[in-house]
This record gives structure tokens, C-alpha cells and sequence, in this order.
């Protein structure tokens, strides 16, 4: 069977009628000998190509490209003005000609020039004599691959976007920025905050809200997994969350609540751990439940750290996990500190896993040696001055410092809002 | 994870070595698929090898529960310690387990 009848009996190792995409392709045949020129294209048409560009040294191959880009540049290597290992150098340091497949051609069959031909930025070699069968297979799996490739680069830049605005949905969940500057400046407090997915989405979630005229309720909560399922989760319960306004005043009922919502409808496998607490600005008061969330800190002025007892068997397991209320006191001077457990199970450089009671030691000892308002900022700092890798969870850390007698604990930012605040005639 | 599935009659035990986490979802839920479900009355995990579980590796066990009420055999969890033991207490799921 000759090459040319091989050709028309469809292409060899690939599929008998090619894509009318890959048909339509548009090859530039760059060589000085117009006959070889008439040959390369002749072989092509018989595998259904049909748009072809020519040219007749790299030179000329160069202007071709700039003001009409080909879908394949079939290139000789030896011709007058410029070679095809200018050629091929000059196309990939363009970023717009980077991807574009470059199939060479050339009458040695030197490893060592085959070796030269692909530093210089081929895609891909054909011996001279040409065999048809051969070419047309090679420039069909290149041009297949480009568009395969184009096509993946699209799909990968369409998700990439639909990510980047479910992230900002997401964000938009979470306490802005100026409410947490009222609920500060209301209650003489300092709020740090820090929320980061590990993924594009998270699973995490926590919110301040306000529960009458002198307390805030302050929640955080942990959906298992990572990712997109566990991220639209937390829109789930956020949306769950939001019915139950009136419970808010009462940490355990409300969480019971919502566990009641959820136990129906997650799937098994799939539960949230959680922290609730009202904390009554003007005492210091703290009403609190658990849910399996790593347990919350108090640091002390003396940096002593309490930790709240959060057990309980998270949201949407068991039917009546019966949470409770307990009680606890933020005093003057006090932290409180709320995270994700991704700060406690992060193996450390020798693989040591700091655990809760270590972790509160940890916490403890960076108190010592910092300001209390950049509390929280430190401890991140550090966690991610000693994390090797990408980050394996998701992470959120909230400090709610509560001022002093005599200190205000306001921060440049604060105290420029309250000004702002005072000058627009609001109190 | 690694683990290794000991039958002795109608109990098997279930020894795990390694990380329990998110990661080891597919490795888990093969692990499920590979007990002797119909031949046995009782499962024991021994958790003695493991350094570490995360919440998504309690929602396998929530799984292999759920497996267990379906099939009919009962779960037992054993041999916790360190953060795995505190990670059991702190979301009191030992007693779902062998609920």
C-alpha cells in the first residue's frame, strides 16, 4: 500500500475521518524548495487539510505568523535569511506564538541535530525524505492536541472565574469589616480576624452578630472536608441560620435548633463543628455550647490560658445531641480566641502534631512576648512561618480582645473610624 | 492510612496505621466494601497505630457506622490515643459509634 491510498484510507494510528475542526486547520508550510512546498501540501489534502499558508524562508515564515497566526508550522530547517532554529527561538520567547506546534523537517538524521532541533523549541521532527503517511499523522495528533489543549486552557479559565465569584459570595458571608468596627468600637473591644481556604472555597464559617442593645453572639463552625461540596454547605447552614434569629440569645437552643434542621437533611459523613457563644459586652458575661468544635481560649491578662469546654457530637449527626449552656467570663484585658482545627493537627518539621493542650501553651507563650490586639497575627505568623506546603485545611482564627480599664485598645484604623463616625454627627 | 483487616469467626478487627483524613476518603470506603459484611457480628477499629484524624476521617466512621446498622453487625472503636483520643471526646462520638 503506498503512502498517498494509506492516506485516503484514513491517517495511520489515528481515527479514519477526522474532526471538521482539525480539518479546518490552518498550516503554515515554511521551505525554500517550492516543490517540496507543493508536495507537504499535496500529502496534507489527502488527509482532508485544506487551509494552508506558505512561505519561503524563516524571514517571511515571521511576518506570515504576525499577521495571520496558523494552527501549525510545519518548518524546514536549512534556508536562506534565517533558519528554522531562529525561527523556532524567536516563536517561543513570544508569548503569543509560546504554545503554537512547530514540526521540523530536516534531511539529517543526526541525534545530535535532533537533540539541537527540539532545544530550540520544536514541538516535534520529520525525517526528509518526507513519508506522507508519517507527516499526516504527526501534524493530525498536533493540531488534535492544540485544540484539546485550547480547549482544556478554556474550560480551566471558565471554572477558574465561576471559583473566583463563588470565593467572593463566600467572603460575603463572613462579618464585614465595618460592622466588626461598630461592634469594637460599642464594646471597648479589638477584633482580629483571619479566614483562608485551602482550596478556592472553604468549609469553614464564623459570624458576630449583634443580640440586643449589650451582647453579641459569635459563632464558628467547621464543615468536614474542603473544597466545593463543603463550601456550599456553609451556605446551607448560613441560610439555616438565618431563620433562627429569634433563638440567637441561647447558644444551646439555637444550636439544637439547627442541628434538628440539618441531622435531616446531611448526608451521613457529612456534620459541622461548632462554637456559639453571647458574650455581654458591658460584664464580660459568656454564654456558650459546643458542637465537637476545637475548644475556644480565654487568655488571661496574666497570660494564663482557660480553654471553654465545647464537646458535643457536632451538627447533623444524632437526632437530639442535647447541648447545653455553660458559662464563662472574658474579663477586662481578656482574649478570646476561636479557631479552626487545622491549627492544632498541623504536623510541625518533625512531624509532631501540637494537639489542643498544646496548642493553648503555644498560644499562651506567644502572649507573653506580643501586643494583646496583634495576638491572634502572631500566632498565624508563626504557624505559617513553620507550615511546610500548601495549607491542608481550611483556616479561620478570630480574637476578640476586650479593653482594659484604662486602655481603649483602639488601633490607629478604630480610633480614625470613631472620628469619622463622630464627625457624621453619629455616636 | 494503611490498614489491615484481621477475621477471627464472626469478629473482625480492623487495624489502621497512619493519618485518618480527608485525603483517605477512597481508601476508606474501599476498606468498607473489603469487610466480610455478611460473615461477621462484630467490627473492632483499633485505632493504636493512628497519630491523627480529622473531622473528615470521624465522617468515615460515621459511614462505616451507618454500613453497620444497614448489614447488621455492630462497631466498636478501640485503642485511641493522644489527639485521636481527645478528637473522640471532644465530639463524644464514641458513643454514636457503638450506639
Amino acid at each position: 500500500m503506498s503512502d498517498i491510498s494509506q492516506a485516503e484510507a484514513g491517517i495511520t494510528g489515528r481515527v479514519a475521518a477526522l474532526d471538521e475542526e482539525v480539518r479546518k486547520a490552518k498550516i503554515l508550510i515554511v521551505d525554500d524548495m517550492d516543490l517540496t512546498r507543493k508536495m507537504i501540501a499535496s500529502s496534507l489534502a489527502k488527509g482532508g487539510f485544506s487551509n494552508f499558508q506558505y512561505a519561503e524562508d524563516g524571514d517571511h515564515a515571521l511576518k506570515v505568523i504576525a499577521q495571520d497566526q496558523p494552527d501549525l508550522v510545519i518548518l524546514d530547517l536549512n534556508m536562506p535569511k534565517m533558519s528554522g532554529y531562529e525561527v523556532c527561538k524567536i516563536l517561543r520567547a513570544d508569548p503569543a506564538t509560546q504554545g503554537l506546534p512547530i514540526l521540523v523537517q530536516s534531511a539529517s538524521e543526526a541525534p545530535e541535530e535532533r537533540v539541537q532541533v527540539f532545544a530550540s523549541g520544536a514541538t516535534d521532527f520529520v525525517s526528509k525524505p518526507i513519508n506522507k503517511s508519517e507527516l499526516l499523522a504527526r501534524v493530525s495528533m498536533h493540531i488534535e492536541n492544540k485544540f484539546l489543549i485550547e480547549d482544556l486552557s478554556a474550560f480551566k479559565s471558565h471554572i477558574g472565574d465561576e471559583l473566583l465569584l463563588a470565593r467572593s459570595m463566600q467572603k460575603e458571608l463572613l462579618p464585614q469589616r465595618a460592622f466588626l468596627r461598630e461592634i469594637e468600637v460599642r464594646g471597648n473591644l479589638r477584633i482580629e480576624n483571619y479566614y483562608r481556604a485551602s482550596f478556592e472555597l472553604g468549609g469553614d464559617l464564623w459570624g458576630c452578630w449583634r443580640v440586643g442593645e449589650n451582647r453579641i453572639g459569635i459563632y464558628i463552625l467547621d464543615i468536614v472536608g474542603h473544597g466545593v461540596g463543603a463550601a456550599l454547605n456553609t451556605f446551607r447552614i448560613h441560610a439555616t441560620m438565618a431563620r433562627f434569629q429569634e433563638l440567637r440569645v441561647d447558644p444551646a437552643l439555637f444550636m439544637n435548633q439547627l442541628n434538628g434542621e440539618l441531622f435531616e437533611t446531611l448526608p451521613t459523613g457529612q456534620f459541622a463543628t461548632m462554637f456559639y457563644c453571647v458574650l455581654d459586652i458591658d460584664s464580660g458575661d459568656i454564654t456558650y455550647a459546643g458542637a465537637g468544635a476545637p475548644r475556644p481560649l480565654i487568655i488571661g491578662v496574666d497570660h494564663g490560658v482557660r480553654m471553654l469546654d465545647s464537646d458535643g457530637v457536632p451538627i447533623g449527626i444524632i437526632k437530639t445531641p442535647d447541648y447545653r449552656n455553660k458559662t464563662a467570663t472574658l474579663s477586662k484585658g481578656e482574649t478570646l480566641m476561636c479557631y479552626s482545627d487545622v491549627l492544632i493537627e498541623t504536623r510541625d518539621d518533625v512531624g509532631e502534631i501540637m494537639g489542643q493542650d498544646g496548642f493553648a501553651a503555644h498560644v499562651s507563650d506567644i502572649s507573653r512576648r506580643v501586643e494583646r490586639n496583634i495576638l491572634i497575627s502572631n500566632v498565624l505568623k508563626e504557624f505559617f512561618d513553620v507550615l511546610k506546603g500548601d495549607l491542608p485545611d481550611d483556616l479561620t482564627a478570630v480574637g476578640f480582645h476586650r479593653g482594659s480599664k484604662d486602655d481603649t485598645l483602639l488601633n490607629p484604623e478604630v480610633q480614625s473610624f470613631l472620628n469619622q463616625l463622630h464627625q457624621n454627627g453619629d455616636q | 492510612m494503611e490498614y489491615r483487616i484481621v477475621q477471627d469467626g464472626e469478629n473482625a478487627t480492623v487495624v489502621f496505621q497512619g493519618d485518618i483524613t480527608f485525603s483517605e476518603n477512597v481508601g476508606f470506603r474501599q476498606m468498607l466494601k473489603n469487610l466480610p459484611n455478611k460473615n461477621m457480628t462484630q467490627c473492632v477499629f483499633d485505632l493504636a497505630g493512628v497519630s491523627m484524624v480529622d473531622s473528615a476521617g470521624l465522617g468515615m466512621f460515621l459511614i462505616a457506622k451507618e454500613q453497620a446498622d444497614t448489614v447488621g453487625w455492630s462497631l466498636k472503636v478501640q485503642g485511641a490515643t493522644g489527639h485521636v483520643a481527645s478528637m473522640l471526646k471532644l465530639t463524644k462520638l464514641t458513643e454514636v459509634l457503638e450506639g
